[in-house]
C-alpha cells in the first residue's frame, strides 16, 4: 500500500456551493447542479474538462449524481454515486483525491447535495427491535453519551448551549447559510426540551443544499486563486468495541476500543499531513449537536480530555481566538443536508485558506482541518494547506 | 378472534425468556463467545462471534440486575410511526455485572434514575392497541421502587 503524500500533489481547482435553506419548489438536483457549475466559473475551466464525478447524498435514490449531471450534460464520464451518511461528500471528495493522486484523472468532480425529506425520517440505521422500542430519537442519542460526558468532565448544560451561541454568532457572518440570525445563552435555555438534558437549540436544523470541488493536478490549474492543496482525507468506518449511540452500536464492556474512530481517523490525516493538531489554524468540528463539539474537540487532538468546555469560555474556539472553530456557524448555522454537508465544511476551509472568507476571516490562515461524523459509523478527517 | 379476552403480546420475540411458572423471573437472552468470552444483548442469530469472528457464541441469559450508565428523557415522538409507546419516555443504558451494556427503557419514577443507579429488569406493558391486545417489552426499574 502506497502512502497518500508520496503521490501526486491534488490541489482544489475550483469550489461552488447554493444558499442552504428550505427550498419547496426544488429538488437535489437543481442545488447540485448549481454548485457544479459554481465550482466550474471559480475554477476558470470548462464542463468538458471533467474526466471523472463522485456525487454524495444520503436520501436521493438511485443515480442520484446522474440527475445532477444531466441537468448540465452527459459528456462519457464515469459518474459514482457514494452514500456514506453524513461523511458523503467527505467521502466523495477522498475518492476524487485518491483518482487524482494516483493519477488515474487529472481533474475530477466531487459534490454533495440533498434535499432533506419532510417531516420526520427514520434512519435505516436502525434494527426493526430498536425502532419499535423509541430508540432512534437522534437528539436522545446524542443526550446519551452528553450525560456521560458530563459525569466524566463536569461539563454543564450551559457549556454546551454556549457552542450554539458561538456557532450562530459566526453564522451570522455566513450569507450562505440557513440560520444567520444570532441567538443568546437564554434562548437556548429556554427552547423547549427534546431529551433531557438537550433542548432544541442544541440540535442542528436540517437544510436543503450542495457544494461542490474540481480536484485537480497541479499543472492542470487554472484559476488566479491562492493554491490550496489536499494535505489529507482520511476516512475510518468503526471500529471494535466503541458504542456509537447514533447508529445504536452499544460499547464492548470486555474489550473497548483502543482509540475512538475519531481519533483515528484524525491519526491518519495528521500522519499523511505532516501536521499536528499545533499546526492548524482553521477548524470545521462536527457539531450536529452542540455537545459534540466539545467533545470532537478533544478526540481530534486540539484538547486534553474534558478541556474544551474551559476553552470554550475563555474564547479559544471564537474567531479571533487561538483556535477558530465553525468560522462558518458550522451545522448550527448552515443546516445540515446530509449529503452536503462535509462539503460546507470542507468549502470553508478553502475559503479561509484562500484569504476569501470575508467578515468572518481568520487571520493568516495557512492549514485548517474539516471532521464530519456520521451514522454507520463514520469518521471522515479533510485537512487541506496553502 | 380473541373472545374478548385481551392478549399479551411480545413486542419483540427472542429478547428475554418467558418463565413458564409463577415464581421464575425473565432474563434477558444475549450470547457468549467460548473463545473470547465477549458478551452480546441482543442475541446474534447467526452465531458468529463480531470480536474474533469465530462461530462459537452460544446463548446465555443475562443477569436481572445492574446499573445505569446514561439516561435521557424523551420529549419528542420517534420518527417513522413505529413507536406506539407513551412519550415522554426514558431512555439509557444498563452496565450487567457479567459485562455487557444493554440499551433499555426505564420504567418507574423518573425522579428515581440516576448514573450508577441500580435497576432491575422487569417485563411490561409498553401499549395497548385498539383491540384491548398489550405489547409487552423488557425495561429497568430502579431497585429503589421494587418492594
Amino acid at each position: 500500500m502506497k502512502p497518500l503524500n508520496e503521490m501526486r500533489e491534488v490541489v482544489v481547482g475550483g469550489i461552488g456551493i447554493t444558499k442552504w435553506g428550505f427550498y419547496e419548489n426544488a429538488e437535489w438536483y437543481d442545488f447540485g447542479s448549481e454548485a457544479i457549475l459554481n465550482a466550474l466559473k471559480d475554477a476558470g475551466m470548462e464542463w468538458k474538462d471533467i474526466q471523472a464525478a463522485f456525487c454524495g447524498s444520503v436520501y436521493q435514490g438511485t443515480g442520484s449524481g446522474h440527475q445532477a449531471i444531466k441537468e448540465i450534460g452527459l459528456t462519457g464520464i464515469p459518474i459514482v454515486n457514494v452514500e456514506n451518511a453524513c461523511s458523503s461528500c467527505a467521502s466523495a471528495f477522498r475518492l476524487a483525491y485518491q483518482t487524482v493522486a494516483a493519477e488515474i484523472y487529472d481533474i475530477v468532480l466531487a459534490v454533495g447535495m440533498e434535499k432533506m425529506p419532510r417531516g420526520p425520517i427514520p434512519s435505516t440505521a436502525f434494527r426493526p427491535w430498536e425502532l419499535k422500542l423509541g430508540f432512534n430519537v437522534q437528539p436522545a442519542n446524542y443526550a446519551n453519551i452528553a450525560v456521560q460526558y458530563m459525569e466524566k468532565t463536569g461539563a454543564t448544560i450551559e457549556d454546551f448551549s454556549m457552542v450554539t451561541v458561538k456557532n450562530r454568532r459566526h453564522g451570522a457572518l455566513n450569507p450562505n447559510a440557513r440560520f444567520q440570525k444570532q441567538v443568546t445563552l437564554e434562548d437556548v435555555m429556554n427552547s423547549r426540551l427534546v431529551a433531557t438534558p438537550l433542548r432544541l437549540l442544541h440540535c442542528c436544523p436540517l437544510a436543503d443544499g450542495a457544494a461542490a470541488f474540481i480536484l485537480c493536478s497541479k499543472n492542470k490549474l487554472k484559476s488566479k486563486h491562492k493554491v490550496v492543496t489536499v494535505a489529507a482525507s482520511t476516512l475510518t468506518s468503526g471500529v471494535y468495541g466503541e458504542g456509537y449511540p447514533p447508529a445504536d452500536i452499544t460499547p464492548s464492556l470486555n474489550y473497548p476500543a483502543a482509540m475512538s474512530l475519531t481519533e483515528l481517523s484524525a491519526k491518519q490525516a495528521y500522519e499523511t499531513a505532516g501536521y499536528g493538531p499545533e499546526n492548524i489554524d482553521v477548524v470545521q468540528a462536527y457539531d450536529t449537536m452542540a455537545p459534540a463539539e466539545l467533545w470532537d474537540l478533544e478526540e481530534l487532538g486540539f484538547c486534553k480530555p474534558g478541556e474544551a468546555p474551559h476553552l470554550l469560555r475563555e474564547g479559544i474556539f471564537d474567531l479571533n481566538g487561538r483556535i477558530p472553530v465553525n468560522t462558518d456557524g458550522g451545522l448550527m448555522s448552515r443546516g445540515h443536508p446530509l449529503g452536503a454537508t462535509a462539503g460546507g465544511q470542507i468549502y470553508e476551509i478553502v475559503l479561509q485558506l484562500r484569504g476569501q472568507a470575508g467578515p468572518r476571516q481568520v487571520k493568516d490562515a495557512k492549514v485548517g482541518l474539516a471532521h464530519a461524523m456520521g451514522a454507520g459509523p463514520n469518521s471522515a478527517v479533510t485537512i487541506l494547506k496553502c | 378472534m380473541n373472545n374478548g379476552e385481551k392478549r399479551i403480546i411480545p413486542l419483540t420475540e427472542g429478547l428475554y425468556t418467558l418463565p413458564a411458572l409463577l415464581d421464575e423471573k425473565p432474563h434477558l437472552i444475549g450470547s457468549k463467545c467460548s473463545n473470547c468470552n465477549e458478551l452480546y444483548f441482543p442475541k446474534k442469530e447467526k452465531g458468529l462471534c463480531i470480536h474474533c469472528q469465530q462461530k462459537t457464541l452460544e446463548e446465555v441469559e443475562l443477569s436481572r440486575q445492574g446499573k445505569i450508565a446514561s439516561f435521557t428523557i424523551v420529549l419528542q415522538p420517534p420518527a417513522g410511526g413505529f413507536y406506539h409507546g407513551p412519550v415522554p419516555y426514558a431512555y439509557g443504558y444498563v452496565d450487567l455485572p457479567e459485562g455487557v451494556r444493554v440499551e433499555t427503557q426505564f420504567t418507574g419514577n423518573f425522579n428515581n434514575l440516576e448514573i450508577d443507579g441500580d435497576v432491575e429488569l422487569v417485563i411490561e406493558k409498553l401499549y395497548e392497541n385498539a383491540e384491548g391486545d398489550e405489547f409487552v417489552t423488557y425495561k429497568f426499574k430502579p431497585l429503589k421502587e421494587q418492594k
